[in-house]
């Protein structure tokens, strides 16, 4: 038994970070593969695209208090869940399909005027499935570390960033048949990881001397608080830090421990981000109440359990 | 159609944490969960001049609720006479509500993975009756009723003595008012 105020748990964070990469993978590979000449990703990175998604799609229905019946979040077409159930469907449904014309057992593996179709609705789809997490953490007004639009930057830039890097790294193992998008991979994650870099620290200190003090206070504990070394080692220094200079360094072993550690931040970042969300604007004496309510571990509550 | 609110009176209430019980007992919960604690803020001040109150909380049935806009399953609705509850059938446990909710007002419960929360006792109310902790609390300091109703005491005190919601920069219009001393 749990006391406490029941949160969203790990989980989720690591289906944001999955689903977040996968979505921007379709988006990367679609984007290059319909207007960079000889651009298209490695065939391993375009099935990885739709399987990362769902993999996300997974551990968010196992999240759920009744996994047996997760077809039910399609339902409300109002709800921004149910939105992004959808697209996450769709989004691994075409993502599939792109993938299956490198394969020339399928007969459509021609069809390039339908390949074309499929990467371009992937991409639409993989934008929104890549973002839509920020936008659901941004419109929760009591959790004062997610509420604004600036999560959602946050959550696309990092989608980008981990999209970038598992392309890239999928291109070290499996190299593609051209080799536009893979040389232009770095540069484009070292700009994003350099975007980042600013964002984060630019987000806090809004946050920090932001409107509320409820705002301050979030801020507070990824600067010094429960946070701070979270954010320090793991967002900025080994998630953003040390893949740039892994990037910038170059060579095929530095651009592959550059890509690993700019997913290891991404999913840092996940974790953090959904953590923070324990924090509420609390009411006048709840945070004191909640603080002396049992946990679970009393031995009252065992003996309890144990008749 | 009525329009169903509920006031509460903390110059009256003294913390006894009666209605947190009766709401536990009568609705059968589970002992990890509480519709409605009682906070305590304060005592504050120096003495002679110290000073506490009691807060009770429960869910504010909100005009404007942001669990039932995030529910991608439709579980949570509210009814025409305000009332905001769960269908429990249709529940999956996301915890999406437990999130938007910005009052605490909604409850997982590990037994059978759904979230649940305070519904007023709408079977109660729906056939003429209090709720429980209107009904248990022995200070009068939870009064209910139809805000619509200008003879109701929720309509008189509403519009005659100084009420305050919390949280109500957010916009979700609560139906729940607090009398502060």
């Amino acid at each position: 038994m749990e006391h406490k105020e029941d949160i969203w748990g790990w989980m989720l964070a690591v289906d944001f970070f999955f689903a977040g990469m996968g979505g921007a993978m379709l988006v990367i590979g679609g984007v290059a593969g319909l207007f960079l000449d000889q651009g298209s990703a490695s065939w391993l990175g375009n099935i990885l695209a739709p399987l990362f998604i769902a993999l996300g799609a997974g551990l968010l229905i196992l999240e759920l208090g009744r996994p047996f019946r997760a077809w039910r979040v399609f339902m409300n077409p109002k709800a921004i869940l149910t939105v992004g159930a959808w697209c996450m469907l769709l989004a691994i449904g075409l993502g599939l399909i792109s993938a299956s014309f490198a394969f020339e057992i399928f007969p459509w593996s021609g069809a390039s005027a339908l390949r074309q179709a499929a990467a371009a609705l992937g991409a639409v789809f993989g934008l929104v499935v890549a973002t839509y997490p920020g936008i659901l953490l941004g419109r929760h007004k009591a959790r004062p570390f997610w509420s604004g639009p600036g999560m959602m930057v946050l959550f696309l830039v990092s989608s980008l960033a981990t999209g970038c890097a598992a392309l890239l790294l999928s291109g070290l193992i499996v190299p593609p048949e051209t080799s536009g998008l893979q040389a232009i991979l770095p540069g484009l994650t070292i700009g994003l990881l350099a975007f980042q870099l600013l964002l984060w620290p630019a987000y806090l200190w809004v946050k920090h001397s932001g409107t509320t003090d409820r705002e301050a206070r979030a801020a507070e504990l990824w600067l010094k608080g429960d946070f701070s070394l979270g954010f320090l080692a793991g967002v900025l220094l080994a998630g953003t830090l040390l893949p740039l200079a892994c990037l910038m360094l170059g060579g095929t072993i530095f651009q592959a421990i550059g890509a690993l550690l700019v997913l290891v931040g991404g999913l840092f970042i996940r974790l953090l981000v959904i953590y923070s969300g324990v924090y509420r604007t609390w009411l006048p004496g709840e945070e004191k109440y909640r603080s002396r309510l049992p946990t679970g571990d009393e031995a009252f509550l065992k003996a309890l359990k144990s008749k | 159609m009525a329009r169903y609110a509920i006031v509460l009176d903390t110059r009256r209430c003294i913390g006894c944490h009666s209605c947190t019980v009766a709401c536990r007992v009568n609705n059968n919960l589970p002992v990890d969960m509480i519709y409605n604690p009682v906070t305590t803020v304060g005592p504050t001040g120096i003495f002679p001049d110290v000073h506490m109150v009691h807060i009770p909380l429960l869910c504010m049935h909100c005009a404007n609720p942001p669990c039932v806009e995030c529910c991608p399953t439709g579980a949570s609705q509210q009814r025409e006479d305000g009332i905001v509850w769960v269908d429990e059938d249709k529940c999956v446990g996301c915890k999406a509500c437990v999130m938007a909710c910005p009052y605490g007002a909604r409850i997982p419960n590990h037994e059978t993975g759904i979230v649940q929360k305070c519904d007023f006792c709408m079977d109660r109310v729906l056939v003429g009756k209090e709720p429980f902790c209107v009904k248990t609390c022995h200070q009068r300091a939870r009064i209910f009723g139809d805000l619509d109703d200008k003879t109701s005491e929720v309509y008189k005190l509403v519009n005659r003595e100084p009420v305050t919601r919390l949280l109500p920069e957010l916009g979700t219009e609560p139906h729940a008012f607090y009398i502060l001393d």
